[in-house]
C-alpha cells in the first residue's frame, strides 16, 4: 500500500530529471518507410447524422480492400470540436496518428506550418480525376504552390429569400447589392417584425462577398508574405456596404452586432427575417422551422446587376499524415474517399456539394434546390489567405472586432480597418 | 503529495517555456525551439489591450465572487432552517444547476434571455430588449450564469460545515436570543473559517478564470470584444493558434496575481489572530 | 423544550421553506428548460413564440444521441473515471489533511499553497507538459491518462477542504480518546473519519462533477482509441460550428446529468446526518 506511492513519485521524480533540460518536442519526421501492408488509419469528421456517411466510407473500403488484400483499416469518427486537440496530439503523437485524415480547409495551412501533412504534388498531378476539380478547392489544398491533399467536399453561401414576403410585399429577389440594400430596408419599413435581411457582426464568412465582390481583398501575396488589404479603398467600400444594413432601418445594431452565421439563419428560420446570408448546409435548418415551404434561394448578387458575389469556399479536404508508414497506399485510399464516385455518393447521402465541376453539375440536375449553391460556385469563389497566421487573425475576431466597432459606432470604417489592418500584418508577421 | 510532480512538473515547464520561442512547429519538432528572455512578456505588457483586459477580469472576477459567497452562505443557513422536503428541493435544483456542463448551461442562458427566442424578456416586459449588447449588461448576465452555476458549491460545502458543528453549540446561542445575523456573525462565521477561507479561495481562482461563460455567452469576448476577460484573451491570442510561449506568459502573469491575491488574504487571516 | 420552541417559530420556518421552495424554482428553471428544449423538436428550440411547454414531444433530439458509436462504452468510461477518481481523492486527501491539521512541520504552509498554484493558471497552458507525460508514461488513449491528472487537480482542493473539517473537530475530543485507549489508527477510522463524512461527501461531490464534465483532458489525451472516449464527447459532437444542433445538445446534457443527481441523492442522506449520531457514541 505505501511503496506504490513511493515508487510512483520516485518514476515522476525520474521524469522530470530526464526531461526538466527543456520543454519538449517530438520527432516527427517522416517515417522513410513505405509498408505495402498492414493496417491503414483513418479519421473522418463525426456528423450529427452519421450513418450515411459511414455506409459511403464502408462502400469505398470495401472497394479499397479488393484491391489490397493485406491491407486492414480502421475508420474513427472524431467530434468537430476535438480536432485541434487531436491533430495536434497526433503530430506530436505519431504512435497514435493516422495516416489519413479529413480537415476543414481553413486550417490546411496551419497543418502544413505545424509540419504534419505530406506533400503530394506529384501524387495529384498524377490523378486524372484532379483535373476537374475546381480551382478554389485546389486553392485550398495549395500552400505555396505545393498540394497537401484532396478536396473532399465544399460548402457555399447564397440569399434565401422568403417568397411570402416577397409576393405580399410586390418585390423581386435583388439583382446587386445595392437594391438588396434597399429591398432590406423596404421590408423591414412594412413589417417592422422582420428583419430585411439578417446579417451578423460576427458572420465573418457572410460578410466577405460584400468586400470581394467591391473589389477587395483580405490580404495580397503570396505563399510566406503576406500584407493585410482590409483597408484598402475598395475593401472599406465593402465595409461600408455591410455595415449599412446594421441600423434601425434594417437590422438593429443592439440585436444584430453580436449576431454569428447561425443566428442569423436562425432567424431567418424562425420567420424574424424575410432574407439571410445561409450555406446549402443550413437547408435542414430551414426546412425544419417556420420559413418551410415559403422560401426560394439565388446566388448573392454582386455590385453589377446580374452578377454574382463571389462567395466564401468552406468545406473538408482529406490528406496524409507526413508521419504514415503506408505512404501509398494512404494516398490510394485518399483519392479513393475524394474520389468523384465516392463524392457523389457522399452529396447523395449528406447533401455535402462535390469539388468536382462536372459531378457537380450532375447533383444540380437531380435536386433542384442546390442549383444557386452551384452557381455561385461556377461564377468563382474566393478562399482566406493561405497562412498559418490566418488561424491567429481567425480566433484572435480580427474582423468580428473591425465590424463591431463600425456597427456600434465606436470607430468609423477607416479607423477599423486601419486597426484591423495592423492586427492582420502583426499576425502575418509573427508567423513567418 | 503522492501526486505532487503531476502538478508541479506541468508549472515548472509552463515558467520555463514562457521565455522561449514555442510554437506548435516547435512542439512537433519543425523548428528549434530558442530562447527569447522577457520577449514574450514584453509583448504582452507592450499591448494596451492587456491592461484593459485585466482590469475588467479583476473587478468582474471581485463581484462574481462576493455575489457567489453572498448566496451561497445566505441559501446555506436557510438550508439549516427548512425540512427536508424545501431542503432536499433546493438541494437537487443547485445540484442540478452545479452539474450542468458549463457549455450547455451558457447556451441555455443565453436562450432564456434571447431577445427575440427568449421567455424571460416576455415574462418581464422587455419587448426586444438585447442583454449582450451592452458592456455591462451583458457582464451582468454572465455574472448571473457564474453565480448560478457556482453558488451550490459554497452552499453544499457551507452546509456541510454547519452540520459539523455542535447543535448544542447553536441551541446555546438561540436560546441567549441571539438573531439569525447574530449568530452567523459571532458562532457560526468564526467556526466555519477555515471553510470559508478554502472556499473563499477556490472561488477567486475560477472566477479569476472564468472561460466558458464569457466565450459563449458574449460570443467570443462581446461586441468588439468589450467583454474580454483574461482567460479568454489567452485562448484568443495564444492557444487557439498554438503560440503557447504567449499562452505560457499569461498564465505566469495570472498565476502571480492570484498568488499576490491569496498570500494577501492569508496574511490578512493571520493578523486577525486565525492561524493556517 | 424543543416542542414549545418549534411552536414559536413556526411562521419564521414557513416563511423560511417557501422562499427556499421558490429559489429552488428560480435556480431549476434553467434546467427545466435545457429539458423541454431536448423534448421539442427541431425548429421548435428557437421560435419567436417561446412556451414553456410543448405540444408535441418528440424524442428524436435523444434518439441522435443514443444512436451515436459506442454510446454505452463513453457512459461506462466515465463511470469508470469517476468514480477511481472520487474513492482515491477522497482516501488521500482524508489522511493528508489530518496530516497537515494534526502535525506541525516545516514548509507546512508552502505546501498548502503549492497545492494551489497548479490550479491558477490556465488549464489549456498545462495540457501540453501533461500530454508529454503522459506519453511518456505510455499513458495516452487509456483512462489511466484521465484518472491521474483528475485525482491530481481535485486533491488540492479536497485537502485543503478537509483540512477545514478536520480543524472543527475538537482536539480533546482526540485527547479523550487516547485516554479511553485508542490507537492511533483507531482514531483516524473509527472517530474522525465519521465525524469529517459531511465535508468528504462535499469534497466527493465536486470532484465527480468536475470529472464528469471534463472536456480538455478527454480531448487531448484520448487520441486515437475511441473506445476509451468519455460521455462528454459524445455531447461534443452536436457543437458544429456552422449548424449546431440545439436539440442534440440538450438531450446529450440532460443525459449528463442525471448520473450526478443520482450520485447526489445517494450521498446526500451522509451529508444531512453525517455528524449527528458520530458525536453521541
Amino acid at each position: 500500500m505505501k511503496l506504490a506511492p513511493r515508487l510512483a513519485v520516485l518514476l515522476a521524480a525520474a521524469v522530470v530529471a530526464a526531461t526538466a533540460c527543456a520543454p519538449q518536442t517530438s520527432d516527427n519526421s517522416s517515417s522513410g518507410k513505405d509498408e505495402k501492408s498492414g493496417t491503414l488509419r483513418v479519421w473522418l469528421f463525426q456528423e450529427v447524422n452519421n450513418k450515411p456517411k459511414e455506409k459511403v466510407v464502408d462502400a469505398v473500403l470495401a472497394d479499397f480492400k479488393k484491391a489490397h488484400e493485406d491491407t486492414k483499416v480502421t475508420v474513427e469518427y472524431i467530434p468537430v470540436e476535438t480536432r485541434a486537440q487531436r491533430i495536434k496530439a497526433a503530430f506530436n503523437d505519431p504512435k497514435s496518428a493516422p495516416d489519413v485524415i479529413e480537415f476543414g480547409n481553413t486550417d490546411t495551412a496551419g497543418y502544413v506550418k505545424d509540419g504534419g501533412l505530406a506533400d503530394l504534388t506529384e501524387e495529384f498531378a498524377a490523378w486524372d480525376e484532379a483535373k476537374d476539380a475546381d480551382p478554389t478547392a485546389r486553392q485550398s489544398v495549395t500552400v505555396d504552390g505545393k498540394v497537401y491533399g484532396a478536396p473532399y467536399f465544399v460548402g457555399v453561401r447564397a440569399l434565401y429569400y422568403r417568397t411570402d414576403v416577397f409576393d405580399e410585399l410586390g418585390l423581386k429577389a435583388p439583382r446587386t447589392l445595392d437594391e438588396l440594400a434597399a429591398t432590406a430596408k423596404q421590408v423591414h419599413a412594412a413589417k417592422p417584425d422582420l428583419y430585411g435581411i439578417a446579417v451578423g457582426g460576427a458572420y465573418t464568412y457572410g460578410a466577405m462577398p460584400f468586400i470581394w465582390a467591391n473589389g477587395g481583398e483580405l490580404a495580397t501575396g503570396k505563399g510566406g508574405s503576406y500584407a493585410s488589404a482590409i483597408d484598402s479603398a475598395a475593401a472599406r467600400k465593402g465595409i461600408e456596404a455591410y455595415t449599412s444594413l446594421f441600423g434601425d432601418g434594417n437590422c438593429p445594431a443592439a440585436k444584430c452586432a453580436g449576431m454569428g452565421g447561425n443566428d442569423t439563419v436562425t432567424a431567418f428560420a424562425s420567420g424574424k427575417a424575410a432574407m439571410a446570408i445561409g450555406g446549402d448546409f443550413s437547408h435542414q435548418a430551414v426546412e425544419a422551422g417556420k420559413a418551410k415551404g415559403k422560401y426560394a434561394v439565388v446566388p448573392l448578387p454582386g455590385v453589377k446587376s446580374g452578377s454574382i458575389a463571389p462567395a466564401f469556399a468552406g468545406g473538408n479536404n482529406v490528406g496524409v499524415l507526413k508521419s504514415t508508414s503506408h505512404r501509398t497506399l494512404a494516398v490510394d485510399l485518399m483519392k479513393r474517399l475524394a474520389s468523384k464516385k465516392a463524392q457523389g455518393e457522399l452529396f447523395d447521402a449528406m447533401g455535402f456539394l462535390p469539388t468536382f465541376t462536372d459531378v457537380r453539375q450532375q447533383v444540380a440536375a437531380k435536386e433542384p434546390f442546390v442549383k444557386p449553391f452551384v452557381d455561385t460556385l461556377a461564377a468563382g469563389t474566393k478562399f482566406v489567405p493561405a497562412s498559418p497566421a490566418w488561424a491567429t487573425i481567425d480566433s484572435s475576431q480580427v474582423l468580428p472586432t473591425m465590424f463591431q466597432e463600425v456597427i456600434s459606432g465606436k470607430k468609423d470604417v477607416g479607423a477599423a480597418a486601419g486597426d484591423a489592418a495592423r492586427k492582420m500584418d502583426d499576425a502575418f508577421g509573427s508567423a513567418g | 503529495m503522492v501526486l505532487g510532480g503531476l502538478l508541479v512538473y506541468p508549472v515548472y515547464q509552463l515558467g520555463l517555456i514562457s521565455f522561449l520561442e514555442y510554437t506548435q512547429a516547435q512542439v512537433s519538432g519543425g523548428e528549434p525551439a530558442t530562447f527569447q528572455g522577457f520577449g514574450n512578456y514584453a509583448e504582452l505588457f507592450g499591448d494596451g489591450e492587456f491592461w484593459r483586459v485585466l482590469l475588467a477580469t479583476v473587478v468582474f472576477a471581485a463581484a462574481c465572487v462576493v455575489s457567489t459567497l453572498a448566496v451561497g452562505c445566505a441559501l446555506a443557513v436557510l438550508l439549516t432552517r427548512v425540512r427536508a422536503v424545501p431542503r432536499l428541493a433546493l438541494m437537487l435544483a443547485a445540484l442540478g444547476a452545479w452539474a450542468t456542463p458549463a457549455v450547455t448551461g451558457s447556451t441555455v442562458w443565453l436562450l432564456l434571455f434571447d431577445p427575440d427566442f427568449g421567455p424571460v424578456n416576455r415574462m418581464l416586459g422587455l419587448g426586444d430588449h438585447s442583454w449582450t449588447y451592452g458592456r455591462y449588461s451583458a457582464f451582468l448576465l454572465v455574472l448571473l450564469e457564474v453565480v448560478w452555476c457556482s453558488f451550490p458549491f459554497v452552499m453544499v460545502t457551507v452546509y456541510a460545515g454547519i452540520r459539523a458543528v455542535p447543535a448544542e453549540v447553536l441551541e446555546a446561542a438561540a436560546l441567549d436570543g441571539a438573531s439569525q445575523w447574530r449568530i452567523w456573525r459571532s458562532v457560526l462565521a468564526p467556526m466555519l473559517r477555515p471553510i470559508l477561507v478554502v472556499v473563499t479561495i477556490q472561488s477567486v481562482i475560477w472566477d479569476f478564470k472564468v472561460f466558458t461563460q464569457i466565450y459563449v455567452m458574449t460570443g467570443g469576448g462581446g461586441i468588439a470584444g468589450q467583454n474580454l476577460v483574461l482567460n479568454v484573451y489567452a485562448y484568443q491570442k495564444a492557444f487557439a493558434s498554438s503560440q503557447y510561449s504567449l499562452g505560457s506568459a499569461i498564465g505566469v502573469v495570472m498565476l502571480l496575481i492570484l498568488l499576490a491575491v491569496t498570500l494577501v488574504y492569508l496574511r490578512l487571516l493571520r493578523r486577525q489572530g486565525e492561524e493556517l | 423544550m424543543n416542542l414549545l420552541r418549534a411552536q414559536v417559530r413556526r411562521p419564521w420556518r414557513l416563511a423560511a421553506e417557501a422562499s427556499a421552495l421558490l429559489i429552488a424554482v428560480v435556480v431549476a428553471f434553467p434546467l427545466y428548460w435545457m429539458v423541454l428544449s431536448a423534448f421539442k423538436p427541431a425548429g421548435e428550440i428557437e421560435s419567436t413564440e417561446p412556451r414553456p411547454w410543448t405540444l408535441t414531444p418528440s424524442l428524436d433530439s435523444f434518439r441522435r444521441v443514443f444512436e451515436q458509436q459506442e454510446f454505452g462504452r463513453y457512459f461506462l468510461n466515465s463511470l469508470i473515471v469517476a468514480g477511481s477518481v472520487v474513492i482515491a481523492s477522497a482516501l488521500i486527501a482524508f489522511l493528508a489533511a489530518t496530516a497537515v491539521t494534526r502535525f506541525r512541520f516545516r514548509f507546512r504552509t508552502t505546501l498548502l499553497i503549492m497545492f494551489l498554484v497548479a490550479q491558477m493558471v490556465p488549464v489549456e497552458a498545462l495540457t501540453i507538459p501533461l500530454f508529454f507525460l503522459m506519453r511518456d508514461f505510455g499513458q495516452l488513449n487509456t483512462l489511466g491518462s484521465l484518472i491521474l491528472p483528475h485525482i491530481a487537480f481535485s486533491l488540492p482542493f479536497a485537502i485543503w477542504m478537509l483540512r477545514g473539517f478536520v480543524k472543527a473537530v475538537p482536539e480533546a475530543l482526540e485527547e479523550a480518546a487516547y485516554i479511553d485507549g485508542a490507537s492511533r489508527t483507531r482514531f483516524l477510522w473509527q472517530i474522525l473519519f465519521p465525524l469529517v463524512f459531511p465535508g468528504l461527501v462535499a469534497t466527493s461531490v465536486f470532484s465527480f462533477i468536475s470529472t464528469w464534465n471534463d472536456f480538455l483532458f478527454a480531448k487531448s489525451f484520448i487520441i486515437s482509441d475511441t473506445s476509451q472516449s468519455t460521455l462528454p464527447m459524445a455531447l461534443l459532437v452536436f457543437y458544429k460550428p456552422d449548424d449546431p444542433d440545439w436539440g442534440g445538445v440538450m438531450a446529450a446534457s440532460t443525459v449528463m446529468t442525471i448520473p450526478v443527481l443520482v450520485f447526489f441523492v445517494l450521498v446526500q442522506r451522509r451529508l444531512v446526518s453525517g455528524l449527528g449520531g458520530a458525536v453521541k457514541d
